[in-house]
């Protein structure tokens, strides 16, 4: 009898969640009402087409903050469908699970992060289903996507590492921080030592792995300030790097004692700046804003004839932009 | 209504009727894409890795254990071979059996810490977790791709419309089924998980039971890894992320308790098929990955809350009949 109480409760409390969930609008929500003039600008294509975004860490804070909110504007900006999809985690294998389930629901276009070369069979397979596929962030080159928009990231090494001999003045023990075995970090990574095999006074003391975290970026950085009383550098590769690096500097009160380079300029990279912790950002320009948003536009062969996507800019003028349309 | 009761104890019925139940219900929502061969494919595929997994990591739970080491197995595997194959130019099947040799050595290091050390499984597995993703890393450093055409074929090549993952799969729920439904050898399991002291001072080896429960566990995991990287084409040091929670999590839909001593292998598979057709229908419906979170966990409770609310009702209902016979 108490069992059958429990189930008819567990049952009502179910429904109960159900109705509530249900009766969300947030068409009457303030910030709905807040956002609506923002909301009506922009021609409309056809509001039946769908285009998806496949990211490998959908909650990373610099995707969520630029690339998908920059997407979801541009969506909402030509009435058309968008929806973001991928892991909570970075999990490339995952990524490729959506990808492929997506494929046979046909969206008008796939917006794929580029992050392994792993992901090119998936990304091949949305082609040959007929979907236009672009590959942003990092270029997936074996793969045969329809366009790349992003960044050379063995570039943004090149430029770190350009940057922190500058500052050091050519000496000085270095560390850097990054996701490890992720292949557009690797790249960074490679740029970075090419710069510092130029220069033996500068003396690389490990690759670290952020593993995506900012307190183990924070962990790293300062085990390393702990262990090595000279440490004259950190560079950081992932948008988590840079708070991480910068809290464990402050808090060692060592900073502008040692030199810091890292990537992306969210308001706690430029506050880091500010408090003069941070030297050298190596970011892309923020775009949500539609008056100053930097467009990209595809024109296809396919009937869908259009495909404009809407990505980061650069903060300092030593970011890379590609765009590498395949027609 | 004893009888019925008896059928929702079973959680591979229960199961497989919510199964069932799911795909008449999307099949009608979504016919085009969610009721397609095309689909059902692309599903079966993109679980078979975990399911392969799960069938090891059912047996160490039925026998009172589990391996939180999986998922870094699965990335070493993958890039161990690889990197045989691709910077030694070692012949892809010796590449593979090393592969699978050095994964069930960490198998036997996890086993023999447990079983003889008696270390606990958690703090153990956790730690082998992390020295063998230092491995990975160390080997497959940033990926390595390029990989002989033979070996992408183990992963990639498709029999009947379905990729090679999902063969592999079957055969293993299979030939796994078998062995533990109906071996001895595999039947012990149940004895060690129900009560390890009994199991004992019945005469079974229990030591080394477990350790080659462990070495199993790694095996497969290790031949996961290895189709993964076929499946990819390449090898990724950041492959089985994650692995190890999503696949105890199957597990224990599919039937098995942390306690110990029960669960069947096809629970195994239906725990992954069941996640996995709950992922494909989210993506169908194009739920956002942070409800995507939610609803797995919300699933979760539930199924483990509907559980126990049967198995206590079943087990009130079997004391009523005892003391009416009595």
């Amino acid at each position: 009898m108490n069992e059958s109480k429990s189930i008819t409760r567990f049952v009502l409390m179910a429904l109960l969640i159900g109705l509530i969930v249900l009766s969300c609008d947030p068409s009457k929500g303030a910030y709905k009402q807040a956002n609506e003039s923002e909301n009506t600008t922009g021609p409309s294509i056809n509001p039946n087409e769908e285009y998806v975004m496949v990211t490998t860490f959908v909650n990373f804070p610099m995707y969520v903050n630029h690339d998908q909110a920059a997407f979801l504007r541009w969506g909402k900006k030509m009435g058309v469908k968008t929806t973001v999809l991928g892991p909570t985690e970075w999990d490339v294998v995952a990524q490729i699970g959506v990808i492929e389930q997506v494929i046979p629901s046909k969206p008008a276009g796939l917006l794929i992060n580029g992050t392994d070369p792993a992901i090119a069979s998936a990304i091949d397979k949305a082609v040959e289903a007929g979907i236009p596929t672009v590959v942003y962030d990092s270029d997936i080159p074996n793969s045969k996507r329809h366009a790349f928009l992003g960044t050379d990231w063995y570039e943004i090494g090149r430029l770190q590492g350009e940057a922190m001999v500058e500052l050091l003045g050519g000496k000085g023990k270095i560390a850097y921080l990054g996701i490890v075995g992720q292949t557009n970090m690797e790249n960074g990574f490679r740029g970075l030592l090419d710069v510092f095999r130029k220069y033996p006074g500068i003396v690389v003391i490990g690759k670290y792995d952020s593993k995506g975290s900012t307190e183990n970026a924070a962990k790293i950085t300062a085990d390393l300030i702990a262990a090595n009383a000279d440490l004259a550098g950190v560079c950081g590769f992932d948008a988590t790097t840079g708070p991480g690096i910068g809290l464990a500097i402050k808090e060692a009160g060592k900073a502008g004692k040692i030199k810091v380079t890292t990537v992306d300029w969210e308001p706690e990279h430029l506050k880091l700046v500010r408090d003069g912790v941070i030297d050298v950002l190596i970011g892309q320009k923020e775009n949500c804003s539609p008056g100053t948003a930097l467009s990209f536009f595809m024109i296809w062969y396919t009937r869908l004839m259009s495909f404009q996507v809407m990505m980061r800019g650069r903060v300092l003028p030593t970011y890379h932009f590609r765009l590498i349309p395949v027609y | 209504m004893s009888l019925n009761l008896k059928i929702f104890q079973d959680r591979v019925i229960t199961l497989s009727l919510t199964i069932a139940v799911l795909i008449i219900v999307s099949s009608l929502i979504w016919p085009q894409q969610f009721f397609s061969l095309e689909n059902l494919s692309l599903v079966l595929l993109n679980l078979s890795i975990d399911a392969i997994v799960a069938v090891g990591m059912m047996i160490l739970l039925i026998s009172g254990s589990f391996d939180l080491s999986v998922g870094s197995v699965v990335a070493f595997a993958g890039g161990f071979a690889a990197y045989l194959m691709y910077y030694w130019g070692v012949y892809m099947p010796v590449a593979i059996l090393a592969s699978l040799g050095v994964c069930m050595i960490f198998g036997f290091v996890n086993g023999w810490l447990v079983a003889r050390l008696g270390i606990n499984p958690l703090i153990q597995t956790l730690a082998m977790m992390g020295i063998i993703r230092g491995l990975a890393l160390m080997v497959s450093g940033s990926g390595i791709q390029n990989l002989p055409e033979g070996f992408n074929q183990l992963g990639q090549a498709k029999i009947l419309s379905f990729q090679m993952p999902v063969w592999y799969m079957i055969f293993i729920v299979g030939i796994f089924s078998f062995l533990v439904a109906r071996t001895i050898f595999f039947r012990r399991y149940y004895y060690i998980g129900g009560n390890e002291k009994a199991a004992v001072l019945s005469g079974i080896r229990v030591e080394r039971m477990k350790i080659f429960s462990f070495v199993l566990m790694s095996f497969l995991a290790g031949l996961a890894g290895i189709i993964l990287a076929a499946r990819l084409g390449a090898a990724m040091s950041t492959t089985g992320q994650g692995m190890e929670l999503r696949v105890i999590t199957a597990v224990i839909l599919g039937g098995a308790s942390l306690q110990g001593g029960q669960g069947k292998i096809i629970g195994a598979l239906l725990g992954t098929l069941f996640m996995g057709i709950i992922g494909n229908i989210m993506i169908l419906a194009r739920v956002s990955g942070y409800w995507q979170q939610i609803i797995f966990g919300i699933i979760l409770i539930v199924a483990v809350a509907i559980d126990i609310l049967l198995q206590r009702r079943a087990d009130r209902d079997a004391i009523v009949v005892l003391k009416t016979k009595a």
